[in-house]
């Protein structure tokens, strides 16, 4: 069964982490919970197979430094936050996050996320598609046009039946296109054994060369 | 002084002038006088007025200037007892003390004060003279007339400066404007939006999750973050500040632990720094409930200025911070993170068996303000230049000249006297235009100018009236090295009189005995050191100006500050006041379960807006998004729940291009049933407005302006997109 541990310090979102999570097909087991990093770090929750954090954002800005211990201790986190601008996306996956989930993302993506985490594999969901699609930073990844297209219209539709219609591809090829937009993120700025893993195994598969990054 | 207002440069200068002129003023009398009674040229009462320029100068204040001038009508008019005629005297004690005072004045009386006061002095010694020396040398008009003129060159120099004081003033009030709006701008970006936000977000997230049906029944705890949500974002109160001490008790509640407090009983700091505090605080207590083995701590708070220390302290297990496992490493790290983050401070102190102590410093951030001093000194000194730039001109041409052509018969060479004159003219005007020109090139030009002026004069005329460039060849040195410090000025036109001096003594004859040397030199030489001093007094002002005017402008600038803040989380509150907080206040007091479908449907719309209000940039507007909103706000209101997400730096688009782009989307947040997805993603040269929705189907509407749309159909769900794309 995949374990998972919250840090979060809202009693609802626990409450919430919880059901979603009891409902779950396989189910998962949520091993521990608490307000700050520690419930991460100490048993049970250190042995938990994938991280829920909250950025905790507070005035003082968001917790990048505890985000970057967990990442290098390898463990799979998931960054879960009330924020979604794009430099707090964009900056959590430059850390090693396995993907940013946003708050009102939860109900329909966490499970998933979760599951993907702990099999160490890409999720991204519609906001940080959004983010990818429009980020304009002079070290961003070069992507296709095409993926940039299928980036903004799965942020747009939520839908990736939708967006295979539209763009007249496959699910498959929508979720491919996904996937290696997410590999080559990973194959930029900071290392992390997380984003190193990555990118190692989509060569591995196949979903991308060594050309392409 | 004037009725308008004065800027703090041109107050500061006011003052510093006023002084250094009572300074002066003393000093130049002081030593003239001494030295006549010492030469026995004048009676031991002439030190009175010494003791006067003391009194006045120490407790003298505005009011004591008709009193001064009375005085010096008395020194003027007593000439007959105080001094003696002396042809080779070169000027009495009385005409340096009258001379003196005058060049004062500007500083001493305002406009038509100062006329008065100079007529009426400068009469008084006219009168003196005549009633001491009836028909004898000691009466002569032109001394009176440059007596008056040096007066009046003086005021032009008060003017110069003080003009110079008010641009600086103007300049220096235009750019505190400008910075003060960059400071108010960055603080409300800074604080608000993460500081609000962040509490804010608290509540969001309790109706988000309420909204999503996670909630099956009432909850004891839930009605208890409800009250702590409605705490929150009701504090339009708060003025920029929170209570640290009120947070700190709100987390101690929150834990088994019994607290010893050592802490005032409020301590309201600004939001960011106790927020800091409080989380650090937490994080250290929760160590103690998980380490420590002990039920009991300690937390002592205390501000020192402008640092606020927070100390929480156990007698637990303790650890060896040598020996500590990378998880509770971990944990420790997160609270240094915080504090150093805003420039604080964290520490442990650990043994094992001695307890932990956890130390928390924050220090209080003060907005950034940069001072002005370059901008004050550059307007002083362009002032002074010129102030002094006309006076030597005026000295050449108004009291040399006339000399020069008076007495033909004094000098041994007329076209050398003429060519020096026109040399000296030269130099000043390079000296006043040609302001990045080396320096000493010129003073060696005033030098040789010099010595040719003192060998071509008749030895009998030496140091006389008709020896114009004795004192004279001084002024244009005083120019070239205005800028210089004062010493430097000082000894090279001590240089420039010695060297005349040593010229003079050489040939043995002169007009003057040496008491009427010291007289005459006297005369100009105070006047011309008068304008080094101003010189660096002003030098100083503008240092001294630029941080009394830093610190004014702090203040100034964390006031608005504080005023914008507290406008923002007004406005913020009336937002939240008609919706959300009966909401929250219904589930606070248990009336509103959550598992009631009506109860969730509220709970998402409300968060939904709430989000949407605290994403918003209060310092920025965006009619696009002004426009979405306000139709979702009304499709919420007709129970739709929207879900809205933008990306992306968008371009200000043209009106009809933006009515072409949110059209569709307003049509189908018309018609639609459930849930409602729109999305809005910029780029540099395209905006896509886009949205997901069931409802009828899209009106046919043309394209243009830029704006193609487009539709897919998903079942009974519309997909509608309207694509604006740059001319690019």
């Amino acid at each position: 069964m995949i374990t998972v541990v919250v840090v979060d310090d809202h009693p609802v979102v626990q409450a919430g982490v919880r059901a979603w999570c009891a409902l779950a097909d396989p189910p998962i087991e949520v091993v521990a919970w608490g307000p700050d990093v520690s419930a991460a770090w100490l048993a049970p929750g250190a042995t938990a197979d994938v991280v829920v954090l909250d950025l905790q954002l507070d005035v003082t800005g968001p917790a990048y430094g505890d985000l970057k211990r967990l990442v290098d201790a390898g463990r799979q986190v998931i960054v879960y936050s009330m924020r979604a601008d794009r430099d707090t996306v964009l900056t959590c996956l430059d850390i090693g996050a396995c993907t940013y989930l946003t708050k009102a993302e939860g109900e329909d993506h966490l499970v998933a996320a979760i599951a993907a985490a702990a099999a160490g594999t890409p999720y991204t969901p519609p906001a940080l598609s959004g983010a990818f699609g429009t980020d304009d930073r002079p070290h961003r990844p070069r992507l296709s046009p095409r993926e940039t297209e299928v980036l903004l219209e799965w942020f747009h539709s939520e839908s990736k039946e939708m967006v295979a219609r539209r763009l007249h591809l496959t699910v498959h090829r929508v979720n491919s296109c996904l996937e290696r937009v997410r590999v080559k993120y990973a194959n930029v700025g900071r290392e992390a054994p997380t984003k190193a893993a990555l990118v190692a195994r989509a060569l591995q598969d196949g979903l991308l060369t060594t050309d392409d990054l | 002084m004037d009725e308008r207002r004065s800027g703090a440069v041109e107050e500061s200068l006011l003052r510093q002038g006023r002084k250094y002129a009572l300074g002066l003023r003393l000093i130049v009398v002081g030593l003239s006088s001494t030295a006549a009674v010492l030469f026995g040229a004048a009676p031991p009462v002439a030190l009175a007025l010494t003791g006067w320029n003391l009194l006045y100068a120490w407790k003298g204040t505005g009011r004591w200037a008709p009193a001064d001038v009375a005085v010096m009508v008395a020194v003027g008019l007593t000439q007959p007892w105080t001094v003696e005629s002396d042809p080779r005297g070169g000027g009495t004690w009385v005409l340096i003390a009258v001379a003196i005072t005058l060049v004062t004045y500007p500083w001493l009386l305002p406009g038509i004060g100062f006329i008065a006061a100079v007529t009426v002095v400068v009469g008084a010694h006219y009168a003196g003279t005549i009633l001491a020396d009836p028909g004898g040398w000691l009466v002569n008009e032109t001394v009176e007339a440059w007596t008056a003129a040096e007066a009046g060159l003086s005021w032009a120099l008060y003017r110069f400066v003080r003009r110079s004081a008010l641009t600086a003033d103007g300049i220096v009030s235009r750019g505190a404007q400008l910075r003060r709006t960059a400071a108010i701008a960055a603080a409300r970006r800074a604080d608000e939006r993460e500081y609000l936000a962040a509490l804010h977000d608290t509540a969001s997230v309790t109706l988000l999750m309420i909204g999503n049906g996670v909630l099956t029944k009432r909850e004891p705890w839930l009605a208890e973050q409800a009250r702590r949500d409605l705490r929150e974002i009701g504090r339009p109160d708060a003025d920029g500040e929170l209570d640290l001490i009120a947070l700190l008790r709100d987390i101690a509640t929150h834990t088994p632990l019994r607290i010893s407090w050592h802490a005032p009983d409020e301590l309201l700091l600004p939001a960011v720094d106790a927020v800091a505090l409080s989380r650090g605080t937490r994080e250290a207590l929760t160590n103690v409930v998980r380490h420590a083995g002990v039920g009991h701590a300690d937390i002592s708070v205390r501000r020192d200025g402008a640092t606020v220390t927070v100390e929480i302290c156990d007698e637990g297990r303790g650890f060896d911070p040598a020996q500590t496992p990378p998880r509770r490493y971990g944990v420790t790290r997160s609270i240094q993170d915080r504090m150093t983050r805003r420039g604080g401070e964290a520490h442990v102190v650990s043994s094992p068996g001695n307890g932990t102590t956890v130390t928390l410093i924050a220090r209080l951030a003060v907005p950034e303000v940069r001072g002005d001093e370059g901008v004050i000194a550059a307007s002083f000194q362009r002032g002074l230049h010129w102030a002094v730039v006309v006076t030597v001109l005026a000295v050449l041409v108004l009291l040399d000249l006339p000399h020069l052509l008076a007495a033909p018969e004094a000098y041994t060479s007329l076209p050398a006297q003429y060519a020096v004159w026109g040399g000296l003219v030269a130099v000043t005007l390079i000296a006043a235009w040609a302001r990045r020109m080396p320096r000493w090139p010129l003073v060696v030009a005033v030098a040789v100018c010099s010595s040719v002026a003192t060998a071509t004069v008749r030895p009998e005329f030496r140091l006389g009236p008709a020896h114009w460039s004795e004192g004279d060849a001084g002024w244009p040195i005083v120019l070239i090295l205005l800028d210089s410090p004062v010493v430097i000025l000082a000894a090279v036109l001590a240089g420039q009189y010695l060297l005349t001096f040593a010229q003079a003594a050489v040939d043995g004859q002169a007009a003057l005995s040496v008491a009427g040397v010291v007289n005459a030199t006297w005369a100009v030489l105070f006047f011309q050191l008068g304008i080094a001093m101003v010189a660096a007094v002003l030098r100083g002002l503008a240092v001294s100006s630029g941080r009394v005017l830093r610190e004014a402008e702090r203040v100034r600038t964390a006031e608005e500050v504080g005023r914008q803040l507290h406008r923002d989380r007004e406005r913020r509150w009336a937002e939240l006041a008609p919706a959300t907080v009966p909401l929250l206040g219904g589930l606070a007091a248990g009336e509103l379960d959550p598992a009631d479908p009506r109860v969730r449907a509220r709970c998402a719309a409300e968060a939904a807006r709430m989000r949407r209000l605290l994403g918003e940039d209060a310092t920025v507007t965006d009619p696009l998004a002004r426009e979405l909103r306000a139709c979702i706000e009304l499709a919420e209101r007709n129970g739709v729940p929207v879900s809205f997400a933008e990306y992306g730096a968008r371009p200000e688009l043209p009106p009809p291009a933006r009515r072409r782009l949110t059209e569709p989307a307003i049509a189908a947040l018309a018609t639609a049933r459930g849930k409602v997805r729109l999305t809005v993603a910029g780029t540099p040269d395209a905006v896509t407005v886009s949205v997901v929705a069931r409802c009828s189907a899209p009106p046919d509407l043309p394209d243009g302006d830029g704006v193609r749309r487009s539709t897919v159909l998903d079942g009974d769900r519309w997909w509608i997109q309207a694509v604006w794309q740059g001319a690019a």
